[in-house]
């Protein structure tokens, strides 16, 4: 596995963590009359902060173990994790965020639908952020597909 | 997914060049050692920076190293 490997696999359990936690939060607040704006919104900070925090540590956290493995593996004292980023890796990295852009514009649009079939704005919003989480789990695994495949 | 219409001969001159691992070819022309398993396997077309280059290493002219079937289809 390589390293970018290690990194999408990584974001991928991140992002997944995120999602049940927020789907957690969201049937807590069921039904929809206990939707309240307030706890909705503050339910959107937690969520893109724990978005921007998960995958910052959880590329620290990966780097750290691909060495301590590593280090272990070859007994070197300074292991050189080979983190190349080459062509294959940025087309790879391409195609997965073109999945999530399909995945979360089919979620604004379903967003959107339920709007106009009489559901309150905050069902839309929390549709819209729930998307936005799958969009990007879809994509990690689409990429992780790529790279097992060869391309 | 499919081979690639262009097929290459990367394994055969890796082993005439003095069985140079994928590790190294991967080191000389600035990849990964993964990208040279799927350019092997057929799995990936290079750009055609990465083509001259490896040609390069090797010392012979790109079509040397890459063909193209237009009857492959992907």
């Amino acid at each position: 596995m390589s390293h970018q490997e290690k990194n999408i696999s990584a974001s991928l359990v991140s992002f997944s963590l995120i999602l049940v936690y927020y789907l957690i939060r969201m049937l807590g607040m069921l039904p929809i009359a206990e939707l309240e704006s307030s706890k909705l919104f503050r339910l959107w900070g937690i969520v893109i902060l724990l978005g921007i925090v998960g995958t910052i540590i959880a590329s620290i956290f990966t780097h750290i173990i691909a060495a301590i493995v590593h280090a272990i593996q070859t007994g070197e004292e300074d292991p050189k994790i080979d983190d190349t980023e080459d062509e294959r890796d940025k087309l790879i990295d391409l195609r997965g965020t073109r999945v999530t852009y399909i995945v979360s514009s089919l979620g604004v649009a379903l967003s959107m639908l339920a709007f106009v079939l009489g559901q309150p704005a905050l069902v839309m919003f929390s549709l819209l952020i729930f998307f936005g989480l799958i969009a990007q789990v879809i994509g990690d695994i689409s990429r992780l597909v790529l790279y097992r495949r060869g391309f | 997914m499919g081979k690639s219409q262009i097929s290459n001969n990367i394994r055969k001159l890796r082993f005439l060049n003095d069985e140079m691992t994928q590790q190294q070819l991967a080191e000389k022309v600035g990849v990964t050692r993964q990208t040279i398993i799927a350019m092997e396997q057929e799995k990936y077309s290079p750009s055609l920076e990465l083509a001259f280059r490896i040609s390069l290493v090797f010392g012979v002219s790109l079509d040397e190293v890459f063909s193209y079937d237009p009857e492959n289809t992907a």
